[in-house]
């Protein structure tokens, strides 16, 4: 899985904390409001509030709704044990955690970030490839977005690396 | 072919006379004729140093937010370069210049993109940990939350007291800066198609590479930059290639205005693996990467079948074995348990 922290002028508040003069700047950027949301991604601007498990045992009180945007409470690195080693562990001082979501319906899912952090999306125990990355659109808020190729079944979603305790999050099928 | 050979051989014979000091300790695992990198006579090779480099190779701790190690940029089935044009620090910071990979960087003679000043492995760490411009790690100022990070760890407590004895396993900068120094060190690149090739190994490469390296050492003369055993001269160079941003290169750390707009001749070793290319990662392509050498005479006469054959000779210089060697990859255990 490959995926990267892009470079992106985006939005503000669910951003990692940005230098005083690129804030600035992006404000400046963003100061006609949020983004045109394509169609997919029309839940992200309404979100509920959820808690990450820390192991897979508790991923029955974690699960997402595709096409459902949440506010996702993180756990300290320390405190997860990940299905699987993430590719790109984040230190003690970072957040993560698990989520369970499923799929009724092939196709390619997006997950959208409002971080750079790490993500994994495990079928069972092994890591489904990721087909492209990049950043959401501008001024909206997301920062990350990485998309993966899905069959029904029920899956992981792993996060790791994150610097904040909380990250905004939201899974949704491409048209 | 006769030419390449001349080359090689020229360039092992250099490489064997400049060596500097090489560790009794540490065993190299080098194709004939090529001489280990030099090491700093303070940081000799030793196993247990390079065992603990690759696990802070791949430690996030190492920023401020602990988001982002050495690898976070250097992912191994990249070469440990990015694919992303360039990458924001922990702070989001926009990054400046392209991730470039690091395949034998134990022999660059001065590292990064555009600063003849850093001549060493060690002295390069200070860039992406402590550096401001831009931040990306973020840890300026921060030092001694990394001693503490790190020394509150019982394992990496104990594998630095194996690696620095003779400074009682302190951890700090010196040793953090050693160890990754060390483990770059082991980041060996010459299996490839070429080196077999010039071995003697004719099928080794297959016609439009073959094609490809007569251009490369002949007509289109990029030898002339591209040299030595790992297809750089070490040396700083303009290019008269539009730039998205101004950015003055060697200038920028001499303040001589002819500096202005060099920028190291990377290596080319696992090129194919690379991209985006140029120190700006504006070229998301090879083809577009030699385009970009337009001012350069050799290189305005290539047609496209030319540059095809370039590419392809390009690609005979990836090292499969490098992209999968475990013992650079992200490690899974720690003094003997499991991540």
């Amino acid at each position: 899985m490959r995926h990267g922290l892009v470079a992106a002028l985006v939005g503000i508040a669910l951003m990692t904390p940005l230098s005083g003069a690129r804030a600035q700047q992006d404000g400046q950027a963003c100061a006609g409001g949020p983004a045109t949301m394509p169609t997919e991604l029309a839940g992200w601007s309404s979100r509920r509030q959820i808690t990450a498990a820390s192991n897979a045992s508790g991923l029955g009180t974690a699960t997402l709704g595709i096409g459902s945007a949440v506010d996702a409470a993180l756990k300290s690195t320390g405190e997860v044990r990940y299905v699987m080693r993430p590719e790109k562990p984040g230190g003690s001082v970072s957040y993560g955690g698990l989520f369970a979501f499923s799929v009724d319906q092939p196709g390619t899912y997006r997950v959208a970030l409002g971080s750079g952090a790490w993500i994994d999306v495990l079928r069972g125990k092994n890591a489904v490839a990721s087909t492209a990355h990049g950043h959401g659109p501008d001024c909206s808020g997301i920062r990350k977005m990485v998309d993966f190729p899905l069959t029904p079944g029920r899956y992981t979603l792993q996060i790791a690396a994150n610097g904040e305790p909380a990250v905004s999050l939201m899974i949704a099928r491409l048209p | 072919m006769r030419r390449i050979a001349r080359v090689s051989l020229a360039v092992a014979a250099a490489a064997l006379a400049t060596a500097a000091v090489h560790s009794s300790q540490w065993r190299w695992h080098l194709p004939t004729r090529i001489a280990p990198p030099s090491v700093p006579a303070d940081n000799p090779m030793t196993a247990a140093k390079v065992e603990l480099g690759r696990q802070l190779f791949y430690e996030a701790d190492l920023s401020i937010n602990g988001t982002m190690s050495c690898g976070t940029c250097h992912s191994q089935k990249h070469a440990f370069a990015d694919d992303n044009r360039t990458r924001p620090g922990v702070h989001g910071d926009p990054g400046r210049r392209n991730v470039p990979g690091l395949a034998n960087v134990g022999y660059a003679a001065t590292l990064t993109w555009a600063d003849p000043s850093l001549t060493s492995l060690e002295m390069q760490v200070a860039v992406p940990v402590l550096g401001e411009h831009p931040v990306e790690m973020g840890m300026r100022g921060k030092e001694a939350e990394i001693t503490r990070r790190l020394a509150n760890d019982p394992c990496y407590a104990r594998m630095f007291r194996t690696a620095f004895p003779e400074v009682n396993g302190a951890i700090d900068m010196s040793t953090v800066a050693k160890a990754l120094a060390a483990f770059q060190r082991t980041m060996i690149a010459f299996d490839t198609p070429f080196d077999r090739f010039r071995q003697g190994r004719a099928g080794a490469m297959m016609p439009a590479a073959r094609r490809g390296a007569d251009l490369f050492f002949g007509r289109a003369d990029c030898a002339s930059c591209h040299s030595g055993p790992n297809f750089t001269d070490d040396g700083f160079h303009v290019l008269d290639v539009p730039m998205r941003s101004v950015d003055r290169g060697v200038g920028e750390v001499t303040g001589i205005a002819s500096d202005n707009g060099k920028f190291r001749t990377p290596g080319l070793r696992n090129v194919t693996l690379t991209k985006p290319y140029m120190h700006d990662g504006e070229s998301p392509t090879l083809i577009d990467a030699i385009r970009r050498h337009r001012s350069v005479a050799s290189i305005q006469g290539l047609s496209d079948t030319d540059t095809a054959d370039l590419v392809a000779f390009l690609g005979a210089l990836t090292d499969q074995h490098f992209i999968t060697e475990p013992q650079f990859a992200l490690p899974m255990k720690a003094c003997g348990k499991k991540l």
